[in-house]
């Protein structure tokens, strides 16, 4: 059985983690959040939800997906950066993870 | 009475004076306030009020009842009008400012807060500086040209909001001629008269 070691100050762990990577990511997807923290869609895709309701993020649509960030109209935006930033000190697995993706544009056709 | 021939100020103001009457102390925010500053030439099909008192989900859904107006999932919606209600969450907040004094509305006999065209006006900038949303941008320069807006109060808050920038585009957007509006439409008796771009430049 898992044992959660660090806390969860936005509710869920899944809220909490949301949160964090799209700290450190900018912006992000539902399924590109899910791979990240290896959680179901669905549970992220709730969680960021209710995140939106609660003002703390917000979304707009790119294609047909929609693409989150933190919402940088909410009134604690910059206090919350900085609470997220120290949050995400001790968060090694999820900075590795957000580290290894590939955020820098590559030239169509070029071979991978 | 809500009907289908209902405007959406008549609408928000009916919604708000419900809420009042009901003791839930609500403001009229976004696009609908937006809307009744600039007498009707911005459109929007959503109602936000961000409540600024404790109160019951049941106490507000009787208040919104009494009023025809009934939930569904996170909206509330009215049989004979395509306008929605939803209640973002708060605090009251344009950016990093919740020192917010809304303002009182009255129209034919009701009453509801909305905010102010100068709070108003900084809510759609604040879509345009943390966005680009350059339709705020519009919506925003409308405001300021039907209603009299503290310039400086909203220069002192993008400044503080880190785009000064984005103010001095505001400020150039402002000084341009305004396009031809298709409808036109007097104020209505107690609607403050709209300021002229000239006036609006001579006050900052």
């Amino acid at each position: 059985m898992e044992v959660t070691i660090t806390s969860s100050p936005f509710g869920s762990r899944t809220r909490t983690r949301a949160l964090l990577a799209l700290r450190l990511l900018g912006e992000s997807y539902p399924r590109e959040l899910a791979r990240l923290l290896g959680a179901p869609l669905s549970s992220v895709q709730k969680a960021l939800a209710s995140l939106e309701r609660d003002g703390l993020v917000a979304a707009r649509p790119v294609g047909r997906t929609r693409a989150f960030r933190l919402e940088p109209r909410y009134f604690a935006h910059e206090a919350l950066g900085k609470y997220l930033d120290r949050l995400a000190e001790p968060e090694e697995d999820l900075r590795g993870r957000v580290a290894a993706l590939r955020r820098r544009p590559r030239r169509t056709a070029k071979s991978l | 009475m809500i009907t289908r021939q209902s405007s959406l100020a008549d609408v928000a103001i009916a919604l708000g004076d419900a809420l009042r009457r009901h003791g839930i102390r609500a403001v009229l925010t976004g696009g609908a306030c937006a809307s009744l500053h600039t007498a009707g030439d911005y459109q929007s099909r959503d109602v936000d009020f961000v409540l600024v008192g404790p109160t019951t989900q049941a106490r507000l859904d009787a208040a919104m009842a009494s009023v025809r107006f009934l939930r569904r999932g996170d909206s509330y919606v009215h049989p004979r009008t395509a306008f929605y209600v939803e209640f973002p969450r708060g605090p009251l907040a344009i950016g990093s400012d919740h020192a917010i004094r809304p303002v009182e509305r009255r129209r034919r006999g009701a009453r509801a807060l909305i905010l102010s065209a100068t709070d108003s006006c900084r809510d759609r900038l604040a879509a345009f500086y943390h966005w680009n949303d350059r339709s705020s941008l519009a919506v925003a320069v409308a405001i300021a040209r039907k209603r009299r807006v503290d310039l400086r109060a909203i220069r002192r808050w993008s400044l503080a909001e880190g785009s000064p920038g984005g103010f001095e585009a505001f400020l150039a957007e402002l000084r341009r001629p305004p396009r031809p509006v298709r409808r036109h439409r007097h104020a209505a008796p107690g609607e403050p008269e709209p300021l002229t771009a000239r006036a609006q430049r001579s006050r900052l």
